[in-house]
């Protein structure tokens, strides 16, 4: 260099006496000196970006550059009680082409057509199309995964992955739910305990083109996934398939629309079963479980599907009818407006201020005392007893029962209790309240509110989640629920309802859901669906047993029947059915 | 005795011409030669992504270096053929037309102009390619040979006349047909033509200070034009500023990552990721940020180096050669390629506002790299005719 700019000084020296002129040399000069200038001050920028600024813009190149591909974490698996996996993960792969890196194009076609059942222009067309990354099928059982694996054709990419399988496919549909494409719970319990079950997508962090192609040989960042926790829940599988067989025959039997059962605990709100006949597939949750031609992607299709995913003993409302008469009956023994033996008169009908309210036996009960009222399930006895109570006390009990508020269970979707505004609430208002009309609850509702008073009055919040169990270390802990607000009703007051209760199973109105061996306690209840006068019913009845120590309480609800619509005609034997199985079941003891 | 004194004579004689005709600048010529190798080396890494991913280019990996290739080869040629031609020649009028090589040389530059404004092939919108068969020809490249030609060659013929601001302006009254023709569709172009013919008349002329003046008030008056003109001015100014939040900076931006990307050994020749279809055509005006990329700071200093080593053997060749027009030849080439290579850089490391001037020799562009190839032989062509060392 030295010698190169030497020979060029000693050039500049020289040319001095020559033809061009000095101040020709110098404004050459002049012009190198400012090239130079610039040449420095340019490194110098050089120097700052490629040195100072490289983090800055080295990271956001970095950014631009790194494509991340998941690795879907594998989802947390739900269990009964009993241990057995009702929801868990299988194995399926996604297989894909890749345009640039397939040699063997013919043979790549008639390998996955055939492979994969596909028609051979389906995949010729994935194949022949330019693209960074071409899915053929996705959710490919493993089997046939291994088989394309094995052929080795360059530029085939086989992707594994977990998809979501439930091993009872319709079993308690509308309780544990089902998850959508992106790993995410759509309804139900995979909905609820989402950010449990989810877990912790992993990453393979790779080099990528500006067309988004992975760059072969770069260095590759992987992030393990982390599976999702697992959940242990009160349903029973036994339990809940016996309910849904029985839901399924009567639902049958009286040509009904659906029936709904629940089955809890109601000393610590554990629901053993939850069954809303029909169920449908959770393999395959957007095939329409009713027959029709709609297609279900279309407008109609989705109401129907919505409809279909349902969850009728949380989501819907209805008149629970003389079930009702037992809030009605607690509440007016707790105030003590009523005791056993005050005696009452049904003609058939009584007047509450200009109306006239009929009792369902229309030539009346005649002369009764409570318990013979509440056997009978007589309307007249009920609307006195409310009246009796007045608005204020009645509202008082509402809500010391929580029939009001939500039952606060571990699913979404929820509805609330329908009811009057207590301002609006006159005589005729009252009546009809007190022998359950004219508002709506769940069924739920009504089962946890009769729980906390047929269980010594401790309230309850229903559920099915028991514990999470972590995905690594499977270590469980326990899901805790606020159930301890006792003294909801007296423990004099809760006897006195199980005892009458128990009654309407002896000798009164649910003489049918009596069995053998057991103190069987229950209520019928029959609601006229709205509008009136369509003939369109929901049986009922609510049982528990043992009766003096109830263990396992039960609902049926039978939806439009056919027929007979009676609660204690049809209802109760249904839960005389269940009782007399899942009792034994359950190790309770016969008396 | 007189048959010996003529003898010797004779042999002085041979002796001189041998002697003259001795000087060729050779270092020159090698570094020219390096500088279009390492151009092609690096065309063909930053470009073969591109060929070998599009079927525009057959999918061809070395679709541009091919044709580079091929330029630079007939480039090289013109150039040792130019070279061993005495520049002179220039100045000799043409047989039939009777006008000088010189006149003829900006006469057909500033025609092909005119043709391009009307037949030109609309690219990237602009028109500035003349299709003739299979070949696609850049105009303005061939202006620029002409200006620096024809400059020298005016200046020759009225040197006394550079001392007058007078005499800039009658320069300039030549210049501004062309310069105006390519400005019409292509600014930076002619920004490079007015630099490099001031610059010659700034050597030729005794008085500097009134250039400096000049320097000053364009630069004043041009600031005013981008501030105050057309609002696409105005908005490189905002790209400028903001480069990394406007829309517009992306491929400035992009560029910037690639620099920042290199640190001090760069990423390895080939191993840009910025190529990889970040930065749109990233072997043409954007050429120096895979350098850096891949060369790091150390590999485009080198390159910077370079071209000051190339500049100053053309500056030495202005200084030495036998007459003002061959000195003026050089100085102009000199202020062509320093002028190139300066806003090149400044453009790319985003210390001006973007446009679009190609790397000379390194930027991918047949015409471009024909012409300064040219150029360069002119320059040894006046290295040849140096007398006497």
């Amino acid at each position: 260099m030295t010698i190169f700019f030497g020979e060029a000084m000693l050039a500049v020296r020289e040319s001095r006496d020559r033809n061009v002129k000095t101040f020709h040399r110098q404004g050459a000069m002049f012009i190198v000196v400012m090239i130079l200038i610039s040449a420095v001050f340019l490194c110098g920028r050089l120097s700052y970006i490629m040195l100072c600024k490289a983090d800055h813009y080295g990271v956001m190149a970095e950014q631009l550059h790194e494509r991340e591909r998941a690795i879907k974490a594998k989802r947390g698996v739900l269990y009964d009680r009993n241990g057995t996996v009702i929801a868990g993960n299988i194995s399926v792969s996604t297989i894909s082409v890749i345009h640039s890196q397939i040699k063997e194009p013919d043979k790549v076609i008639s390998v996955l057509s055939e492979e994969l059942g596909i028609d051979e222009a389906e995949v010729r067309k994935r194949v022949e199309k330019v693209s960074s990354r071409e899915k053929v099928k996705s959710n490919v059982s493993k089997e046939i995964s291994d088989k394309i694996r094995e052929y080795n054709l360059a530029g085939v990419m086989v992707d594994e992955d977990y998809k979501r399988y439930y091993p009872y496919s319709s079993l308690a549909s509308h309780v544990i739910g089902f998850t959508g494409a992106d790993n995410q719970g759509i309804i139900g319990l995979e909905v609820t305990y989402d950010s449990y079950l989810q877990g912790t997508d992993g990453a393979i962090l790779t080099l990528t083109t500006a067309g988004g192609i992975e760059i072969p040989n770069a260095a590759e960042d992987r992030l393990e996934p982390v599976s999702g926790d697992g959940l242990i829940l009160s349903l029973d599988v036994n339990i809940q398939q016996y309910a849904e067989q029985a839901a399924l025959k009567i639902m049958e039997q009286k040509s009904a629309k659906s029936v709904s059962i629940i089955m809890m605990n109601p000393q610590n709100g554990e629901i053993y079963a939850m069954v809303s006949v029909p169920e449908f597939d959770l393999n395959d949750p957007f095939k329409l479980n009713n027959k029709t031609d709609i297609d279900a992607s279309s407008a109609e299709g989705m109401k129907l599907l919505n409809n279909m995913w349902r969850n009728p003993c949380i989501s819907d409302t209805y008149e629970p009818g003389s079930t009702f008469k037992i809030i009605t009956s607690a509440a007016a023994l707790e105030e003590g407006v009523v005791s056993l033996n005050d005696t009452f008169s049904c003609p058939g009908y009584i007047t509450v201020e200009d109306r006239k309210i009929r009792c369902h036996k229309a030539g009346g009960h005649g002369g009764e005392n409570f318990v013979q009222g509440i056997m009978n399930s007589c309307n007249p006895v009920f609307i006195t007893v409310g009246l009796r109570l007045g608005v204020d006390n009645f509202y008082k009990y509402l809500n010391k029962f929580e029939v009001l508020k939500k039952t606060g269970v571990d699913l979404p979707g929820e509805a609330a209790t329908i009811m009057h505004k207590k301002e609006n609430v006159g005589a005729v208002e009252l009546a009809t309240i007190s022998f359950g009309q004219s508002f709506q609850l769940t069924p739920l509702r009504l089962m946890t509110s009769v729980s906390a008073i047929i269980n010594g009055g401790r309230s309850i919040t229903p559920h099915f989640g028991i514990a999470i169990t972590d995905g690594d270390t499977g270590s469980i802990k326990k899901i805790e629920y606020k159930n301890n607000d006792s003294g909801i009703v007296t423990e004099k007051t809760s006897e006195t309802m199980r005892y009458l209760l128990e009654a309407v199973v002896a000798e009164g109105t649910g003489k049918k859901a009596f069995i053998e061996g057991y103190h069987v306690a229950a209520k019928t209840g029959t609601s006229e669906k709205l509008p009136r006068r369509n003939n369109k019913y929901i049986a009922s009845c609510l049982g528990f047993a043992p009766a003096d120590n109830p263990q396992v309480m039960a609902l049926v609800m039978i939806d439009e029947p056919q027929g007979i619509y009676y609660g204690g005609t049809i209802a109760a034997p249904v839960i005389a059915e269940l009782f007399d199985n899942i009792l034994p079941y359950r190790d309770i003891k016969k008396y | 005795m007189a048959r010996a004194v003529t003898e010797r004579a004779k042999r002085a004689r041979k002796q001189e011409k041998l002697r003259s005709h001795n000087y060729y600048d050779y270092s020159l010529l090698i570094l020219v030669m390096f500088i279009v190798a390492f151009g092609l080396v690096m065309i063909y890494s930053s470009s073969s992504y591109t060929a070998q991913t599009s079927s525009r280019y057959n999918n061809d990996a070395a679709f541009f270096l091919k044709r580079q290739a091929a330029c630079a080869i007939i480039g090289i040629i013109t150039m040792l053929v130019i070279s061993k031609i005495n520049y002179r020649l220039l100045l000799r009028r043409m047989p039939v037309i009777r006008i000088t090589y010189a006149s003829f040389l900006y006469i057909v530059a500033c025609i092909l102009q005119i043709v391009v404004l009307f037949a030109g092939v609309n690219l990237n919108g602009a028109k500035r390619w003349l299709k003739i068969g299979p070949l696609q020809l850049q105009p303005s490249e061939i202006t620029k040979v002409a200006v620096i030609v024809f400059t020298a060659y005016i200046i020759y013929l009225a040197p006394r006349m550079m001392d007058t601001a007078r005499g800039y302006i009658k320069v300039m009254i030549f210049m501004a047909v062309p310069i105006a023709l390519v400005g019409k569709e292509n600014m930076s172009t002619a920004i490079v033509l007015f630099l490099v013919a001031t610059g010659v008349c700034f050597v030729a002329s005794r008085r500097k200070l009134f250039y400096v003046g000049a320097f000053v008030a364009g630069t004043l008056l041009g600031g005013l034009y981008i501030i105050l003109g057309a609002g696409f001015r105005a908005e490189r100014i905002n790209i400028w500023l903001n480069v990394e939040t406007h829309e517009m900076g992306f491929q400035i931006l992009q560029g910037l990552y690639a620099i920042a990307s290199g640190g001090l050994f760069g990423t390895g020749l080939g191993e840009s990721m910025q190529k990889l279809g970040f930065i749109p055509e990233s072997y043409n005006d954007m050429i120096f940020s895979i350098v850096c990329e891949e060369l790091g700071l150390c590999g485009a200093i080198i390159v910077v180096l370079l071209f000051i080593m190339l500049l100053w053997r053309i500056f030495t060749v202005a200084i030495n050669a036998p007459d003002l027009f061959g000195s003026l030849l050089c100085v102009g080439v000199l202020a062509h390629i320093a002028v190139q290579v300066i806003i090149n850089i400044a453009v790319v490391t985003n210390s001006i506002p973007s446009t679009g001037i190609p790397l000379p020799f390194i930027s991918y562009g047949g015409t471009s790299v024909v012409i300064l190839l040219a150029e360069m032989g002119m320059v040894l062509s006046v290295s040849n005719q140096i007398k006497g060392y």
